[in-house]
C-alpha cells in the first residue's frame, strides 16, 4: 500500500483539507440519494450479491447417474492441495464396474483457500467448487466436510450429476 | 575383448557382452521394457532398437552381442522416431487409467513415453478390452487391459523360481497374461512378478490403494525376515511404513526377495508397538516413559546378586546392541542364553533365498557372546527357574511376534522367575502375571537405529537409521547405557570386531550419482512441491 504524502501549504491549515472531506461525503451522499439504484451498498442479510457463475465456493461432489460418487480417489487433488486440507482412503469397490473409490473424503474448510486447484487437477469431474459463501458455524461447528455433506447436503437437491461418464466413454472406445 | 563405439565413445566389453549391457555399464540411456537383467532375453517389446553401422535395419540391444569393431547409436533420427512409434503400438490397447492405477508414478511407461513419447496419437480403432481386477492368487491382482506383454512375469515364473504358474495367452492383440488351467499364482516369491511388471498390470494386494506411490519416501535396509539379509528398500511416511522392496546385491540376494520378507514393515507401525514402558511392583501397576522405566530397574539391579541374575537374547537385534549390552551387564548379571526360537529348522534353506532361521542376526550374536566368553546353555536356564536359583531375567524379546512361535510356552517359561524385564518393540498380547515384578520396555525397531547384521553366509552389512517412528522407545544401547549409567555407551558406538572392520555402509553401496542424502529430501520435499506448483 502507497501512502500519499501531502506536501502543499494546505497541510498546515485545519479547515481546507476538513470541508475538503465533508464535500466529498455530501456529494455521495447526496448523489446516492438521487439515484438509489445505483448506491453500491448492501442490506446484508437481507439483500444477498448474485456473484458469477465462476465463482469458487465451497466444494461440491458430483455424483454419477445412479447416485454413486465420481470420484475414483486418485488422489490428484489431494497431492495438488497448497493448503494440504483433502484426506482421501481409497478402497476396492464391490461393484465390478468401479475399481477404486474413496471410503472417506475429507476437506477441512478452515484451510481451504479455495484456489480451485482441486477442480483443475480432477481428471473426472468428481470435485467442483460450487456457488456458496455462506457457510457460518456456531462454536464447535464441523467444518471438517465429509462424503456426506460434499456429496448430498440439502443444498444440492440429491446431488451434482458429473460430465464424465465411464460407459459412454468406452462405448466411443476409449 | 572386442571393441566397439557407443554413441561416439569407444569402449571395450567382455567376449559375449549384448549391447545392452554396454549400455548399462556406460550409463547411457537407452529405452527398454522387456529386458531385465536378472532373467533371460525375450527380445518381445522391440523397444531397444539401435543403429549398428553397415547394418541395414535397426537391430534390439538387448539381443545383439557386441563384435570387434561395432559402431552403434541411438541418438540417430531413424532410431529416435522409431522409438516413439513402437511406443506409441504399446499404448493402443492400453487403458489410460493412470488415476486408479498403483503403479502411477513409478511406471515404467509413464517414465518412458516423458522421454521418448509420441505427444500426438494417431490411433483411431477402438481399444481391445480385456479382463480386468483378475486375481491371480493370494498376492497379486492382474489388470489385463494395462498389461503391455512384456513377459518378464512369465519368465520370472519359469526361470527364477520354476513353478510355471503364468503364461501368455491367445494370440495377437488378444494375447493375455494368465494362470495356466487349476494354478494359481502361488509361490513364496509370487510379489517379485509385481516388482518386475513395468506397467501396473499386476498389483499387490497388500499394498493395493493404500497410499499413491508419490507420497512415499524410500530408504535402504536390511530384511529382518530371515538369516539371509536381503537388501531392501522400506517405503514410508508420517502415516508409517506401507511396503518393502528388494534392492541388488549380488552377494545376498540378486534382484529378488521372498513374500515372506514384504511383511517385516508390519510389526514397525505405530498400532503394533508397545508406547509406553510399564511397570508392576506386587500389585501396584503403573505406566511411565522408557528411560524413566530403565533407569528404576537400574535402582534396583544393583541391590541383586550377579549369580541370580540372568539376561536373554533374541537373535533381533544388531551387533553394536549385543556388545553394549553384554559389556555393561557382564559383572551384574552371571547367565547369558540364546533364546534361539527355530533351533531344528535353522539350517533348512530353500535354495533360493529363504532360510529357516528367522532372525536376522544369530550369527552375530554368538559371535559375541564367543567373543565376550559368556553364554550359557539353556538347560541352565530352565533348571535354574525351576530350582529358583535365577531370581532376576532380563529377556530382549522379539520384535517380530510372527516368527516367535514358541512366544507364549517361553513367556510361561520366563514367568517363573521372580523379578522380569521385558524388553521389546511389539506389544505383548497375554498379561505376564507370573513374576512379582514386572517391567516392560518399549525398544525401537530395526529401521529406527544404525547398526549391523551378519547374516547366515557370515556377512556382516552395516545399515542406517530410516527414520523415527516412536521417538521415546530405546535402542538396547540406550537401555546398556541408562543400567550403568555410562553414557559413553550410547553416545560412541560399542567397540567390537565387527564394528571396527570397514564395512561399506549399505545405503553408499545402493547410491545413484544423481540420489539426494534422504535428510535433505525429508526436509525440503515439502517446500520444494510448494515452489513447484
Amino acid at each position: 500500500m502507497s501512502i500519499v504524502q501531502n506536501t502543499g501549504e494546505k497541510k498546515n491549515w485545519y479547515l481546507p483539507g476538513i470541508l475538503t472531506g465533508m464535500g466529498i461525503t455530501m456529494k455521495h451522499m447526496l448523489t446516492n440519494l438521487m439515484n438509489r439504484k445505483k448506491m453500491p451498498t448492501l442490506n446484508y442479510p437481507e439483500e444477498k450479491h448474485e456473484y458469477g457463475p465462476r465463482f469458487k465456493g465451497n466444494h461440491v461432489l458430483t455424483v454419477k447417474k445412479d447416485g454413486t460418487l465420481r470420484c475414483t480417489a486418485c488422489m490428484l487433488c489431494a497431492t495438488n492441495c497448497p493448503a494440504d486440507c483433502i484426506k482421501i482412503v481409497a478402497s476396492e469397490s464391490i461393484d465390478p464396474e468401479v475399481e477404486k473409490f474413496p471410503i472417506h473424503y475429507e476437506i477441512d474448510i478452515l484451510r481451504c483457500v479455495f484456489c480451485g486447484f482441486c477442480e483443475e487437477a480432477c481428471p473426472v469431474d468428481a470435485i467442483r467448487l460450487g456457488p456458496e459463501w455462506q457457510t457460518p458455524g456456531l462454536n464447535g461447528a464441523n467444518f471438517n466436510y465429509d462424503i456426506e455433506h460434499l456429496a448430498h447436503r440439502p443444498q444440492l437437491k440429491g446431488g451434482i450429476l458429473t460430465h464424465v461418464d465411464d460407459k459412454e466413454r468406452h462405448k466411443a472406445g476409449i | 575383448m572386442p571393441k566397439c563405439t557407443i554413441n561416439g565413445r569407444s569402449i571395450e566389453v567382455k567376449e559375449g557382452t549384448t549391447i545392452m549391457e554396454a549400455f548399462y555399464q556406460q550409463d547411457a540411456s537407452i529405452a527398454h521394457y522387456c529386458y531385465h537383467p536378472g532373467l533371460s532375453i525375450a527380445g518381445v517389446c522391440r523397444l531397444c532398437i539401435v543403429d549398428i553401422e553397415g547394418n541395414p535395419r535397426p537391430q534390439i540391444a538387448c539381443n545383439t552381442k557386441i563384435m570387434e569393431g561395432m559402431k552403434i547409436t541411438n541418438q540417430s533420427a531413424g532410431i529416435k522416431e522409431g522409438v516413439k512409434w513402437v511406443l506409441d503400438f504399446h499404448l493402443i490397447n492400453h487403458p489410460l487409467d493412470c488415476p486408479i492405477c498403483d503403479q502411477a508414478g513409478e511406471c515404467g511407461l509413464q517414465e518412458q513415453y516423458m522421454e521418448y513419447g509420441k505427444y500426438s496419437p494417431e490411433m483411431a480403432e477402438r481399444k481391445v478390452k480385456k479382463r480386468k481386477v483378475v486375481d491371480l492368487g493370494p498376492t497379486v491382482v492382474l489388470d489385463s487391459e494395462r498389461c503391455i506383454l512384456c513377459a518378464r512375469c512369465t519368465r520370472f515364473t519359469e526361470e527364477v523360481t520354476k513353478t510355471e504358474e503364468l503364461g501368455l495367452f491367445n494370440r495377437g492383440d488378444r494375447t493375455e497374461v494368465g494362470c495356466v488351467e487349476g494354478k494359481q499364482l502361488d509361490n513364496k516369491y509370487s510379489l517379485n512378478t509385481v516388482d518386475i511388471c513395468p506397467v501396473g498390470a499386476l498389483t499387490s494386494k497388500d499394498f493395493r490403494f493404500r497410499q499413491r506411490v508419490w507420497y512415499l519416501k524410500d530408504a535402504d535396509t536390511i530384511c529382518t525376515g530371515c538369516s539371509t539379509g536381503c537388501n531392501v528398500k522400506t517405503y514410508f511416511n508420517k502415516e508409517g511404513f506401507f511396503r518393502v522392496k528388494p534392492v541388488y546385491n549380488e552377494k545376498v540376494n540378486g534382484h529378488w526377495m521372498c513374500d515372506e520378507g514384504r511383511d517385516i514393515y508390519k510389526f514397525v507401525n505405530l498400532e503394533h508397538r508397545q508406547l509406553k514402558a510399564s511397570i508392576r511392583t506386587g500389585s501396584e501397576t503403573f505406566e511411565t516413559s522408557a528411560g524413566d522405566a530403565t533407569k528404576k530397574f537400574s535402582s534396583f539391579l544393583k541391590q541383586l546378586k550377579s549369580s541370580e541374575t540372568a539376561v536373554v537374547l533374541t537373535g533381533q537385534y544388531t551387533v553394536e546392541e549385543y556388545q553394549a549390552l553384554v559389556k555393561s551387564l557382564k559383572k551384574s548379571a552371571g547367565h547369558f542364553f540364546h533364546w534361539n526360537q527355530n533351533e531344528v529348522t535353522e539350517k533348512a534353506f530353500d535354495g533360493l533365498l529363504l532360510r529357516g532361521d528367522k532372525n536376522p542376526n544369530t550369527a552375530g550374536l554368538r559371535q559375541v557372546l564367543e567373543e565376550n566368553k559368556v553364554g550359557s546353555d539353556w538347560k541352565e536356564l530352565e533348571t535354574g527357574l525351576k530350582d529358583k536359583k535365577i531370581k532376576t531375567l532380563i529377556v530382549a524379546g522379539p520384535e517380530n511376534k510372527t516368527v516367535f512361535l514358541d512366544l507364549a510356552n517361553k513367556l510361561t517359561l520366563f514367568s517363573q522367575a521372580e523379578n522380569l524385564v521385558w524388553l521389546s518393540a511389539a506389544k505383548l498380547d497375554q498379561a505376564v502375571s507370573g513374576p512379582k515384578n514386572f517391567w516392560h520396555i518399549p525398544l525401537k525397531t530395526f529401521v529406527e537405529k544404525s547398526g549391523t547384521f551378519v547374516n547366515a553366509k557370515g556377512l556382516a552389512q552395516k545399515f542406517s537409521k530410516v527414520t523415527t517412528v516412536l521417538s521415546e522407545a530405546l535402542t538396547l544401547s540406550d537401555v546398556a547405557a541408562l543400567l550403568t549409567g555410562d553414557e559413553a555407551l550410547m553416545v560412541a558406538e560399542a567397540k567390537s570386531e565387527i564394528a571396527e572392520a570397514k564395512i561399506p555402509l549399505l545405503a553408499d553401496l545402493h547410491k545413484r550419482p544423481d540420489q539426494v542424502e534422504l535428510e535433505r529430501r525429508k526436509k525440503n520435499e515439502f517446500l520444494y512441491k510448494r515452489g513447484a506448483l
